[in-house]
């Protein structure tokens, strides 16, 4: 943690992007029918009314019909559909 | 992740359906292993289709075992499921290959010939002398030396001033400015006469140099002397000169015409038959019967080039026949009708015929009542400056 600590001050002062050297999610939405999760751990739950995504600190639930993961790389994830709500569980404080 | 997609076309992939109780473990588990796919959809019950790349299918494979779902391969797409289905068809792929070659080798020769001469003005033969230059239709593009060519008819013909040929797709365009013809000139110390061009009768005549041959009032016919290259001295006796002066005479221009009473005039229908035909090089071929079914027509005959692109002429062309249909009608003219339009013509005649006509003296206009139509004379009286030089031939 403390090794962490010292990595994140270097990179602070360099202005490197936070989900690049941290493992922190960044959720993007475009519009109401795209979403995308960068720094995703693993899908949990795939219906097509619901995906639950759970990342390092914590899990992303959407809601909507019609959701389809439409590209799925290592660490990218791109959500399209008619999307009604995010919400966010968190897991570690 | 776009590209990635293309290239997946390009490598084919599988769009599969997985049918299991674990759909969610399937997927973290190929995303752990680093399988790509892409475009999951989940159906209302237990099956999720998904794109893969083919080289990464066995391990797919082996994931939905593990997980216990039936994998079920619904589409192939990509260049290789492509290539694959055209091999058993060895036959497209051979005529494929020739038209692309045929194409390819079409594109080395020439297959149009476009002439066009400055001005709208024409130049007799010039296709025949460029074909015997060597260039013609069907000739390969890369034998054409078109400095040689322009070369070879420029010496030939005299009555091109400039030309140019530019190959352009299948084309050779080929411009060309004819010149003026030029009068032939007779040098000044050269003995010559002064002879008449048309006839006339004399009205003025000065000889500056010379003898006058003819004196004024007298009529004369085209091709007399009018003044002599020679002089009388009488010491010197015969001296030939270059003859000068000049002669004005009055030129009777007549026309003739006779404006029947009755006559027929042709009108349009509106009515239009068209007729097509396919042309190879001089070899015809009709798609119908070449006879019209109106009774009287115009036919009007255009020739299409096919062209694969903008500038790439094949040696076929279209035809097409236009046939109009016309109406014949008898019409019949007073006598002052008939006369008004015989002298209305022959004016516009002659009129364009008579460069100055600030020179018109006179106008005369006989007309002559016949059973069957006018006889209409017009005769102008013009006052002009005759004579051209014609060398002496001793």
């Amino acid at each position: 943690m403390k090794n962490r600590k010292q990595h994140s001050r270097v990179d602070k002062f360099l202005e490197f992007p936070k989900e690049v050297y941290s493992n922190e999610p960044k959720v993007v939405v475009t519009g109401f029918d795209e979403l995308i999760i960068e720094n995703f751990k693993g899908i949990l739950e795939y219906e097509e009314f619901f995906v639950r995504i759970n990342t390092y600190i914590g899990i992303i639930n959407i809601n909507g019909y019609n959701l389809n993961l439409e590209n799925m790389t290592n660490d990218d994830l791109k959500v399209r559909g008619k999307i009604e709500s995010i919400e966010f569980e968190r897991t570690i404080d | 992740m776009f590209i990635k997609i293309i290239f997946s076309y390009l490598l084919g992939f599988l769009r599969i359906s997985v049918e299991g109780y674990y759909i969610e473990r399937f997927i973290n588990i190929c995303k752990n292993r680093k399988i790509t796919i892409w475009n999951l959809k989940r159906n209302s019950n237990i099956s999720l289709l998904l794109n893969v790349r083919i080289n990464e299918f066995k391990d797919v494979c082996k994931i939905a075992k593990k997980t216990g779902s039936k994998l079920k391969i619904k589409n192939k797409k990509g260049l290789p499921f492509l290539l694959h289905r055209y091999k058993k068809r060895k036959i497209f792929l051979i005529l494929l290959l020739l038209v692309v070659i045929l194409i390819g080798l079409s594109s080395v020769f020439v297959w149009n010939v476009d002439i066009s001469v400055e001005d709208n003005e024409e130049l007799v033969n010039i296709r025949e002398d460029l074909e015997s230059a060597g260039l013609k239709t069907g000739i390969l593009k890369s034998k054409i030396n078109t400095k040689e060519i322009i070369n070879k008819i420029r010496l030939e013909r005299e009555d091109v001033a400039w030309m140019g040929i530019e190959l352009k797709g299948t084309n050779a365009i080929v411009r060309v400015v004819k010149t003026d013809e030029k009068p032939e000139i007779i040098d000044d110390d050269e003995y010559c006469n002064i002879v008449s061009n048309k006839s006339g009768v004399i009205t003025k005549i000065s000889a500056q140099e010379g003898t006058a041959n003819v004196k004024v009032g007298d009529t004369i016919k085209e091709g007399d002397v009018l003044i002599n290259g020679w002089m009388e001295g009488k010491f010197t006796g015969i001296r030939y000169v270059h003859a000068k002066g000049e002669i004005e005479a009055k030129v009777w221009y007549t026309k003739s015409k006779k404006v029947p009473y009755t006559f027929t005039e042709t009108q349009d229908t509106g009515n239009e038959e068209n007729k097509y035909g396919i042309k190879f090089g001089n070899f015809e071929i009709n798609f119908s019967k070449k006879y019209s079914k109106f009774e009287i027509y115009d036919t009007i005959e255009t020739e299409n080039k096919i062209r694969l692109f903008s500038d790439f002429y094949l040696p076929i062309s279209i035809i097409k026949t236009t046939y109009k249909e016309k109406k014949e009608a008898q019409k019949t003219y007073t006598v002052e009708e008939a006369k008004n339009i015989g002298i209305k013509e022959l004016e516009e005649e002659l009129d364009k015929e008579i460069e100055n006509k600030d020179n018109i003296v006179n106008k005369n206009i006989n007309t002559y009542e016949q059973v069957d139509g006018v006889e209409v004379y017009v005769t102008y009286e013009v006052l002009e400056n005759i004579g051209t030089n014609e060398k002496i031939v001793f």
